[in-house]
């Protein structure tokens, strides 16, 4: 019997270690913000956060056997977070630390999978702090660092006053190829307010139609096979929801290993209300949200963030659910 | 749904909430454990307050945060907290802390025959009878439930993958075997006469074994998690939360394979969410998520009577005294009821 209102929202910080994470969760714990928050920390995390709400975690990632064959979640958070969600006092957000090398996904899904976990809480937004001196060399040598910059919601480019202006441009550049919908703020020593970091709401189906990609206008050329990238396609044609559908759940189910998430918009011929959905791999979260804005174009709109997207024959999928 | 306390439905008390005292704390109650004629309830708070015929007791500030775990030891409960402390509580609330994990949950407590065991992580730290230094059994993962047989020499753990075993010889050594089943298993209890293990489990389903030849399988059909589960009586049934009906399943014989549940419903069609046995009898004591608790007979479906009319909020805590005289009802808004059961005891 909870209320959508009630659900505590649980922001996921990863970032490299040594990007200024710590330095993030030591400022939400400190400042003076009159606010409640929980951290629930990893083992290898650094030192020097002490604090009541500090739980210590131990990233236990365990497969469902809900036939989902990508599906693992992260059964240390579910055990915590159904642990906090019984405190007498309320908390008024959660943040969730994850080490350097891990992959955002379990912990993505959790919210998704575990009932009890969607309840009472609710994914607020992923939050990537990375070292803008060492995030290039990291994305080279390392699948997870492309991984937290493809989740992120906002990319904390971190260590700003120790690169030059091109430098910073470079990485920035490479930031918006793998994800062009993170929104990138530059700091130093991760001095950014606090409510553009938490309480985000990226999560909501609501904050998709708000967030206007940042697409680069180059080609999607890139050194590695492995390479994370993202491809985006528009029609203006009504799409035909039957199609779709056929489509797009046989996509995520033979593909949704490699697909990291997807965005979109999308408008069905006969059907008044815009349809929103995103995902994480093979999980959907899919509603209408309202009727079109009038007096302005319906077009549906949609975007994968993932590997190997080239040989998913993604454009002439999507052109085969236009309305004939 | 809403609480609006100026639009709270006067339903019509039943006879166990007119003549018992209901305590209206607004802390979630998270456990609740029988020691003797007497009730330790657990809070969201850290707070732990024990409940007996007479007397209420002032709250004993155990914990910081949660009373995550709680179990009966003798004539002591042993409780877990977010604190990171395991403590022993006596009953007039003089609390023995036995160790200190820091900022590490103790996520489940029990004990047996003077042995006491707290995990944390995927650690059992197992005390023996009259020694001061615990000994440590590590698993792979982190350990979801743990349990004594009724002799205490057998430990079932639960964590990811199956139930480690462990088995104490007599020279007090610990040996351990697995019993393996694919996913992670939660809460684990023995069968009263030793011979079955059950575990809940992430997915909406339980799972058992029966020891001797190691059979298992699954039990299914739940539309929710199944968190709460009691064998009944002299271990015939197992009652189960996780659906709209008090789920039996038949443990008598060989057992429930190929064997069909007795569905209890209630009114409303609400979810179970704490179930009960009612001690000496083949009764449950079912909680739903309104609040609401009934005492059904398994084996007559048509007699079931209302023990608490609804709160709204989702019972999490049921229990008896040993006497069989008292019953004590917690749920997650913080509402307690504790009544006699006969209708000529005081309460």
């Amino acid at each position: 019997m909870q209320e959508t209102n009630k659900q505590v929202p649980v922001t996921v910080l990863t970032g490299f270690l040594g990007a200024g994470k710590t330095t993030l969760l030591n400022r939400i714990l400190t400042e003076q913000h009159g606010k409640k928050y929980a951290v629930i920390v990893n083992e290898f995390g650094e030192q020097g956060i002490d604090n009541d709400l500090v739980v210590d975690a131990d990233e236990e990632v365990f497969e469902m056997n809900n036939g989902c064959i990508c599906c693992t979640v992260r059964g240390d958070l579910i055990r915590i977070l159904s642990g906090l969600m019984k405190r007498a006092d309320k908390l008024d957000a959660i943040i969730v630390e994850t080490t350097g090398l891990a992959d955002p996904a379990p912990v993505a899904q959790t919210f998704f999978v575990d009932q009890d976990v969607a309840d009472r809480t609710k994914l607020d937004a992923i939050v990537t702090v990375a070292d803008a001196v060492h995030l290039s060399s990291q994305l080279t040598d390392h699948h997870e660092a492309e991984e937290q910059i493809a989740f992120a919601d906002v990319v904390l480019l971190n260590k700003i006053d120790l690169v030059d202006e091109n430098g910073l441009e470079v990485v920035k550049q490479r930031i918006k190829k793998i994800n062009p919908f993170a929104k990138i703020i530059n700091t130093t020593k991760c001095g950014v307010p606090l409510n553009e970091v938490l309480n985000l709401d990226a999560f909501s189906l609501k904050r998709v139609l708000e967030v206007e990609p940042d697409f680069l206008t180059s080609d999607h050329d890139h050194e590695h096979d492995d390479d994370v990238t993202s491809l985006s396609f528009v029609s203006d044609t009504p799409l035909d929801m039957e199609k779709f559908q056929d489509w797009f759940t046989k996509l995520l189910q033979t593909k949704g290993q490699d697909i990291l998430r997807t965005k979109g918009i999308l408008d069905f011929t006969g059907e008044s209300d815009r349809y929103v959905f995103q995902g994480v791999h093979m999980l959907m979260d899919a509603s209408p949200m309202g009727k079109w804005p009038e007096g302005k174009e319906r077009s549906s709109r949609l975007v994968f963030i993932g590997r190997n997207l080239e040989t998913m024959n993604l454009k002439e999928g999507f052109e085969n659910c236009k309305s004939a | 749904m809403k609480a609006d306390l100026n639009n709270f439905p006067q339903l019509n008390k039943t006879k166990f909430e007119n003549r018992g005292k209901e305590f209206r704390l607004g802390i979630p109650v998270i456990n609740a454990v029988t020691v003797g004629n007497s009730i330790a309830v657990g809070f969201g708070d850290g707070t732990v307050r024990i409940f007996s015929s007479g007397k209420s007791s002032e709250p004993i500030k155990a914990h910081k945060g949660i009373v995550l775990c709680m179990a009966k030891d003798g004539d002591h409960i042993l409780t877990g907290g977010d604190d990171g402390r395991f403590l022993r509580i006596s009953l007039d609330g003089n609390i023995n802390e036995i160790s200190n994990f820091g900022t590490r949950w103790v996520d489940h407590v029990t004990s047996k025959n003077g042995s006491v065991v707290c995990t944390s992580g995927n650690i059992v730290y197992l005390w023996m009878s009259n020694k001061k230094e615990p000994k440590l059994l590590e698993h792979d993962s982190t350990i979801g439930g743990v349990a004594f047989d009724s002799k205490g020499r057998k430990l079932a753990v639960s964590r990811y993958g199956g139930v480690t075993l462990w088995k104490k010889d007599y020279s007090n050594k610990w040996t351990s075997s697995d019993l393996i089943w694919k996913g992670s298993h939660n809460k684990v209890i023995f069968s009263p006469d030793d011979r079955y293990l059950v575990t809940s489990m992430q997915e909406n389903q339980l799972h058992f074994w029966r020891l001797k030849d190691k059979i298992d399988s699954a039990m299914s059909g739940y539309g929710a998690k199944v968190k709460s589960f009691a064998f009944v009586g002299d271990s015939k049934y197992l009652a189960t939360s996780g659906a709209n009906d008090a789920v039996c399943w038949p443990f008598d014989g060989d057992g429930p394979v190929g064997r069909e549940p007795i569905c209890l419903p209630y009114v409303g069609k609400q979810l179970v969410t704490f179930v009960e046995s009612f001690p000496n009898e083949n009764a449950i004591l079912t909680g739903l998520s309104d609040g609401s608790v009934y005492l059904s007979e398994i084996e007559k479906a048509n007699n079931t009577i209302i023990i608490r009319s609804f709160t709204e909020f989702e019972v999490s805590a049921i229990a008896v005294t040993d006497d069989c005289s008292h019953l004590l009802i917690g749920d997650m808004g913080g509402n307690i009821l504790w009544t006699s059961i006969w209708d000529e005891e005081k309460n």
